[in-house]
């Protein structure tokens, strides 16, 4: 990786205010495999992601966005560095404790089979909460399914939602426990553009009405440009950062870094 | 593409390794089966070829004696001179009468030389007789001397030139061990004494007469059987006897014994047949999970340009080689177990044949069967491996979709409904010919319905079942709940194992239940004794023993019943064919000792009158009415008596009455077994000080034990409860094949929900919960399987009372705690075989599940 010299790119990138930072990363390294096959996904990440923002993370296919967003939710174990979610080290718990955080205090939202086909819409919006054992707040359970519009879907399976339904439940769960921090890995993916526009509106609205910190891993600017902030990775490092994006501004700073890229490999 | 059928199974070896042992299971119990079986009717064979020496046998014709149980002919017999008479044929040796009877030798330990199921007899030791050639010591001479059969004297502990006791007709003798016979032959358990041949005339021929004679040829005269037979016919029909080759004797011997065999061999086969269903669906499961794990692989190989048929084919080769392996070690598992079975046996002092029981037909039929299922419960994955088309395998979710169960609901609940109208109208109508016919059959519908019908019914149920654990285990109960229903067909395919052994057994136990309770039932209200006098079935009460019981002052009455056999027909001379049992009842025991629960005319006027009393079964088996005259014939001579009563007791059985005074003019009192005297103790008397001496009168004859009236109705019940326990072995091995039928069916379910068990963990679920999920499945399976079955085995059971009630069946009982225990083995079952799948989906890494690539 050559170092950045565009000047539109913010050297130091993801330096944010430290005191409102809800889950962050420091000389974070993931390694798979070794010696000959050896694929170094993340080289060195610092990080600091704010509370109360949603933030995006981009990059190309291979750029360690989906390694960086595992590791912070305590899904994966990094190979060196520390990762703090809401003041409490990831990278030294235990499967025990980890399974304790991903229950209480993180909520996730993924690209596709996010819900138990076994169960109903409410059954699985309230799943994190049933095998936590903890009460369900009725306030908040209505507050978010009325947000989600899904008030008439509730007693079915996810067999009988449509996509668009399907991931709108699994962000009413990924809401309903209150958790610190919600992580979306392509919450969008599979969408179609409608659809697509309803499920980041509402997490954006979560952002906006509730004070919920999320994380969202995509590739499509135009999920990215609801965020408050994006941050750019390639070859497993930090290389740019945008705030309060718009499609147009991701889709040139993606179009900056392929060259960029481009002009490294000649 | 055969090449990557090859690679496939040596790459996912560990996958292959549970169909294999599925299959293996299988064959073996298969095998096992067919070796057993051989392996009984090649002992029994020996066991003929090594006592049914002769050349040649004359007999009484058609007698319809049996070897086998060692019945006695109820013919009247041939004179023991006749013996003489056939000596002086030209070609003939020697001519032996056959002489057989029970006794019993006390061992070295001072009591009773016993092997649990064989029979205890005493054959005459004729030196002439070449199946007893095998002697050492010397051959017993007079009433104080006897030989021993080789492995009886082994299990008795004793050795020639000790002194013991045996028990003959109910009398001790002291005797001197003189001689041990080897007849070259395990003899399968019996206890086997010989006696010299006028000791053993004077007890088994009192009236000088044999049911036949064994004719050795002289060797010299070089005839052969049929000859022998040829010269041997006018004499013999001269006396009203028929002449027969040895060959054919030991044909006829055989194939009795076949026959008994032919039972067991099929109730074996039942289960070797279920276990071959839970073994194909364990195949077709195992196929099944390692198709759906490689669908990507298919998909590919399809995209690159293999036909589907290829795809098929390769499937299918891998099932037939996990077929043959599986089959192989199958068939060596299966003579393992008959060899296991053999030394089990011979624990018990049961000596079978050492010949190892393996057949080439065997051998091939468990590999062809083993092969055969595999390739056909693989066929149907392979089939769905084929024809997805490859756009549709690349993609993540491979849908597979489920057809429609409403065929199948209503061919299940038909064959339901047929089979319970079946029963029912057996029920209802008891007396109709072909009640047991529609019974059978009904019970047979009722239960392949239930299965048919599983998979609409097991869902309904387990939802009922899960009720509880939704309730309280939350969310772990809803959460299995769904896993089990979301597959009907599967569920009910993995509780099916459970339900049919269960169901069995269900039937088994409700039988077993209401036979004890019909027993005491018909002992409290039939019999009134304070004491029984109780031999075991080939022993008798010695009548020197019963005048020193009735001489007790606190005794008020004690009376047996001498059973023994004759031939009676009405109006007509009875046949060998005709054999009756007939019970000598004194008169003045009926309505004090025994009370008969249905009369018709009386009882009591029509055994002092010298009449007959039958039996209200029997009368009705046979047509006959009070006022026929029934020609009996016994070994003493021919007699018309009267019916003067028909009259129904289970303790006498079905069998004709007479007083003791006429049925000594038929029967010898030396051939009037009695192995039940009820004592009635006097008014007034010290029951505890009778019991006293009942016993102390009865310790010198080994063989009868006193029993008060409860012990008299539970030592009837456990023989019911040792049928039993044989039930109860055979579901031990349909419990073991449940198990692996749920271990397999949760693997497979596991495998298949990789990504929603990541995402369960994702979310928060622990890896106990998640262990929890998966044994709260497991058990529900298991219950709903016990639960099917033995509410479909109870039900039928319960309708056999009202059928059979005239042979004594006259209760229903359930027995709830058995059954309970039924419930927490099903339970126990359903945690066991979570265990393996739990541990495997603890381990399952969350990222790997939820990662997209």
């Amino acid at each position: 990786m050559t170092p950045m010299t565009s000047s539109e790119l913010s050297p130091a990138p993801a330096a944010a205010p430290a005191t409102g930072a809800i889950a962050s990363a420091r000389a974070l390294t993931k390694v798979y495999g070794s010696g000959s096959t050896e694929v170094h996904a993340l080289r060195g990440i610092d990080v600091d992601l704010g509370r109360g923002e949603l933030t995006a993370i981009m990059g190309p296919s291979g750029s360690g966005k989906s390694t960086l967003m595992h590791c912070l939710a305590g899904l994966d174990r990094p190979t060196s560095g520390t990762v703090v979610v809401d003041g409490q080290e990831v990278s030294a718990m235990s499967e025990r404790r980890l399974t304790k955080l991903r229950r209480d205090r993180v909520g996730f939202i993924f690209q596709a089979f996010n819900l138990v086909p076994t169960l109903t819409a409410a059954e699985n919006i309230t799943l994190p909460l049933d095998i936590a054992r903890r009460p369900v707040d009725r306030g908040l359970f209505d507050e978010v399914v009325d947000a989600v519009g899904l008030r008439d879907r509730l007693t079915h399976k996810p067999a009988e939602l449509s996509g668009g339904q399907q991931q709108r439940v699994a962000c009413a769960r990924a809401l309903v426990s209150r958790p610190a921090v919600v992580f979306a890995d392509e919450p969008t993916g599979n969408l179609d553009s409608h659809a697509s526009a309803e499920v980041l509106g509402f997490l954006r609205r979560s952002v906006d009405t509730l004070g919920q910190s999320v994380v969202m891993v995509t590739h499509d600017p135009r999920a990215a440009s609801y965020a408050h902030r994006v941050l750019f990775l390639a070859d497993g490092l930090f290389v740019a950062e945008l705030t309060d994006p718009t499609a147009a501004s991701v889709l040139d700073m993606l179009a900056g870094l392929e060259g960029l890229a481009a002009r490294s490999r000649s | 593409m055969r090449r990557i059928a090859w690679r496939a199974v040596r790459a996912h070896l560990g996958q292959f390794a549970m169909s294999i042992v599925a299959v293996a299971l299988g064959v073996a119990f298969v095998t096992g089966t067919f070796s057993l079986r051989e392996m009984l009717s090649s002992t029994f064979d020996e066991i003929v070829g090594a006592s049914t020496t002769a050349d040649a046998y004359v007999r009484v014709p058609d007698d319809g004696s049996n070897v086998v149980s060692g019945e006695r002919s109820a013919a009247p017999g041939l004179p023991l001179s006749l013996a003489g008479t056939l000596e002086q044929v030209p070609g003939v040796q020697a001519v032996i009468p056959s002489l057989s009877g029970p006794i019993t030798l006390v061992g070295a330990s001072g009591t009773a030389v016993r092997s649990t199921q064989a029979p205890s007899f005493a054959l005459a030791y004729d030196r002439r007789d070449p199946s007893v050639a095998g002697l050492t010591g010397r051959a017993p001479v007079g009433r104080d001397e006897i030989a021993v059969e080789r492995h009886t004297l082994d299990s008795s502990g004793l050795h020639v030139g000790d002194r013991t006791k045996v028990v003959l007709l109910g009398d001790v003798h002291d005797v001197t061990v003189v001689g041990a016979v080897d007849f070259g032959a395990p003899m399968a358990g019996a206890t086997i004494v010989l006696l010299d041949p006028s000791v053993e005339e004077a007890a088994f021929a009192p009236a000088g007469t044999t049911s036949s004679f064994q004719v050795y040829a002289d060797r010299s005269a070089g005839l052969t059987e049929q000859q022998l037979v040829d010269r041997l016919a006018p004499v013999a029909s001269g006396a009203h006897a028929q002449a027969l080759t040895g060959a054919a004797m030991r044909t006829e011997t055989s194939s009795q014994i076949s026959k008994q065999l032919g039972f067991v061999s099929t109730f074996l086969l039942v289960f070797a047949l279920l276990a071959l269903f839970v073994g194909a669906f364990i195949i077709a499961n195992t196929f099944t999970m390692s198709v759906r794990q490689r669908m990507r692989e298919f998909a590919l190989l399809r995209a690159v340009g293999a036909s589907p048929r290829q795809v098929f084919g390769s499937i299918l080769t891998q099932s037939a080689l996990v077929g043959v392996v599986g089959s192989a070690i199958g068939v060596l598992g299966g003579l393992g177990l008959v060899e296991l079975i053999g030394v089990v046996l011979q624990r018990m002092d049961m000596t079978l044949s050492t010949r190892v029981p393996l057949s080439t037909s065997t051998v091939l039929i468990g590999l062809l069967v083993g092969t055969g299922v595999s390739v056909a419960a693989a066929s149907l994955p392979a089939r769905r491996a084929a024809v997805v088309p490859p756009v549709e395998a690349m993609r993540d979710e491979v849908t597979v979709n489920e057809r429609s169960l409403r065929l199948r609901a209503w061919a299940g609940l038909v064959l339901v409904v047929a089979g319970a109208a079946a029963v029912v109208v057996a029920a209802v109508r008891p007396h109709l010919g072909s009640a047991g016919t529609l019974l059978g059959v009904g019970a047979g519908f009722v239960l392949i319905g239930t299965l048919v019908v599983g998979p609409v019914v097991v869902p309904a149920v387990v939802r009922l079942l899960a009720a509880p654990a939704v309730a309280w285990l939350r969310p772990v109960g809803r959460l299995a709940r769904g896993n089990v229903v979301r597959n009907p067909r599967r569920a009910a395919n993995t509780a099916g194992a459970l339900t049919i052994g269960m169901a069995l057994v269900g039937a088994a136990a409700v039988i077993a239940a209401s036979t004890q309770a019909s027993v005491g039932s018909l002992v409290s209200t039939e019999v009134s004794a304070d004491y029984v006098l109780r031999t075991g079935m080939s022993d008798t009460v010695a009548p020197a023993l019963l005048q020193k019981v009735r001489a007790l002052p606190s005794v008020q009455q004690a009376e047996g019943f001498p059973w023994t056999h004759v031939l009676a027909a009405v109006g007509r001379a009875p046949t060998g064919a005709d054999g009756q049992a007939l019970v000598a009842v004194e008169p003045t025991m009926v309505g004090s000792l025994l009370r008969p629960s249905s009369t018709e005319g009386s009882v009591t006027q029509a055994l002092t009158g010298g009449e007959l009393v039958a039996d209200k079964l029997l009368a009705k088996d046979k047509g006959w009415k009070i006022g026929d005259t029934v020609a009996v014939t016994g070994p003493l001579g021919e007699k018309s008596l009267r019916i003067g009563a028909i009259a129904r007791s289970g303790a006498v059985g079905q069998a004709l009455w007479a007083s003791p005074s006429v049925v000594d003019t038929l029967v010898p009192s030396a051939q009037q077994p009695d192995t039940t005297v009820l004592v009635k103790a006097a008014a007034g008397a010290d029951l505890n000080a009778l019991r006293t001496q009942l016993t102390d009168l009865s310790r010198p004859y080994y063989v009868v034990s006193v029993m008060d009236s409860k012990q008299f109705v539970d030592g009837l019940a456990a023989q019911v409860n040792q049928m039993l326990a044989i039930l109860y072995a055979l579901l031990g091995l349909s419990v073991a094949i449940a198990v692996l039928g749920i271990v397999n069916t949760l693997a497979l379910s596991v495998i298949e929900r990789t990504r929603e068990i990541g995402l369960l963990r994702a979310v928060g679920l622990g890896r106990l919960q998640l262990s929890g999920v998966i044994t709260v499945e497991s058990v529900l399976t298991a219950v709903c399987g016990t639960v099917i079955g033995l509410a479909v085995g109870i039900g039928l059971a319960a309708s056999l009372p009202r059928l059979y009630a005239d042979q004594g069946l006259s209760q229903l009982s359930v027995p709830g705690s058995s059954l309970a225990g039924m419930l927490v083995l099903a339970v126990l079952v359903g945690v066991v075989a979570a265990v393996w799948p739990a541990v495997r989906a603890a381990r399952l890494p969350v990222l790997d599940a939820v990662a997209q690539e």
